[in-house]
């Protein structure tokens, strides 16, 4: 683990043996600690006229009384781009196939529209209905699968207005 | 995996409440960021404070944190401007009205200026992990040197170090592990025993 972490600084590890040396990492009370010693000694090698003294006990106790920060992730989508256009593609084919298929089913209708002409023979059909079986039909209608309006039919009144009656 | 996507890693654990994560991205950075505020503000404890500012204000602004530069390009903006800020309130003038950026505040040379406003103590402690740690390179067998050498002073990838040392990648990473662990083992003691345990 160590080595790890040692390469891990240096960028040097694969992404899966990174992920894991990073998870371990804050978690880990002597990994964490290789972590700072091994960038005090980079930066020391690097710039030894000045190191300034170490805040990170200072800076970590002022963090926990902070609020924890919560961030949407957006990271996956943003640094793979591949995904927009994937999704495009895909959204673009599903639309490409759906309009050939109904195509491909009923052809005429879109090539040879017809005029639907009414047949003089056929007449409305004229039915007398029970008016208990009516008043039964209007008080279930939220139980039949043709209403539009479930659970709201039980509120519907039926009006009639009889013009013959005056 | 890079430098960048390890600091992105970290961002989003810390993004997800991960506060130690933010602790390891403080450990990495704090003396660039604490160098680059010196330039700014002079008085050793006032740098050491506008950057614990910095890191708090880095903090509270990481949920807007996209990624889109580096994580210290983004931190060294926050430090120029807390930096800034605190002699603006202070009303001083900062000592340069010189734009650096994050790469070429990495090479400026302020090492003397700095030493002259540096605390006794801190001067004291500073002075002893240099010496311990160019001790301890020194003690080093050659090849751990030169690769660790190779590695933290010219930047040099594993690979080139590989080719320039004439050994497989594998070794160069053990090597470079080595001296660290050598160089570390005589630093662990200094550090522990340090005042107040801040180093």
């Amino acid at each position: 683990m160590k080595q790890s972490i040692s390469a891990l600084m240096d960028g040097e590890l694969f992404e899966d043996e990174a992920a894991s040396c990073l998870a371990i990492l804050g978690k880990d009370l002597e990994a964490t600690k290789k972590w700072e010693i091994y960038h005090l000694i980079g930066d020391t090698l690097r710039q030894p006229e000045h190191i300034p003294a170490d805040l990170s006990a200072t800076v970590s106790a002022k963090i926990q009384q902070e609020p924890t920060v919560l961030a949407p992730r957006i990271s996956m989508v943003r640094r793979n781009p591949r995904y927009f256009a994937l999704s495009a593609a895909a959204t673009l084919t599903a639309v490409g196939v759906v309009a050939w298929m109904s195509l491909q089913i009923n052809p005429t209708v879109a090539t040879s529209p017809t005029v639907n002409q009414q047949n003089a023979a056929f007449r409305p059909a004229s039915m007398q209905f029970n008016q208990d079986s009516n008043e039964y039909l209007l008080a279930h209608q939220e139980f039949s699968p043709s209403t539009d309006m479930n659970g709201g039919a039980s509120y519907i009144r039926a009006v009639a207005y009889n013009g013959e009656a005056k | 995996m890079s430098d960048k996507e390890i600091d992105q890693q970290l961002v989003e654990r810390v993004q997800r409440g991960d506060k130690a994560a933010f602790d390891l991205l403080v450990s990495k950075y704090q003396r660039r960021l604490g160098r680059l505020i010196s330039r700014f503000v002079r008085d050793p404890a006032e740098a050491e404070d506008v950057t614990q500012d910095a890191f708090i204000k880095a903090y509270r602004a990481l949920p807007g944190f996209r990624g889109e530069s580096a994580f210290y390009t983004w931190l060294y903006r926050i430090g120029i401007n807390t930096a800034k800020n605190y002699l603006l309130a202070n009303k001083r003038r900062a000592p340069t009205s010189t734009p650096f950026d994050a790469e070429e505040s990495e090479s400026f040379e302020e090492a003397s200026l700095l030493r002259e406003v540096n605390t006794p103590e801190n001067e004291l402690m500073s002075k002893q992990v240099v010496d311990v740690v160019q001790k301890s390179l020194l003690a080093l067998p050659e090849d751990l040197r030169t690769a660790l050498t190779l590695r933290e002073i010219e930047g040099l990838s594993y690979e080139e170090i590989a080719s320039a040392m004439n050994c497989p990648v594998g070794t160069v990473r053990s090597r470079i592990f080595r001296a660290r662990e050598a160089v570390a083992a005589n630093l662990r003691p200094l550090l522990d025993t340090s005042k107040d345990n801040r180093w």
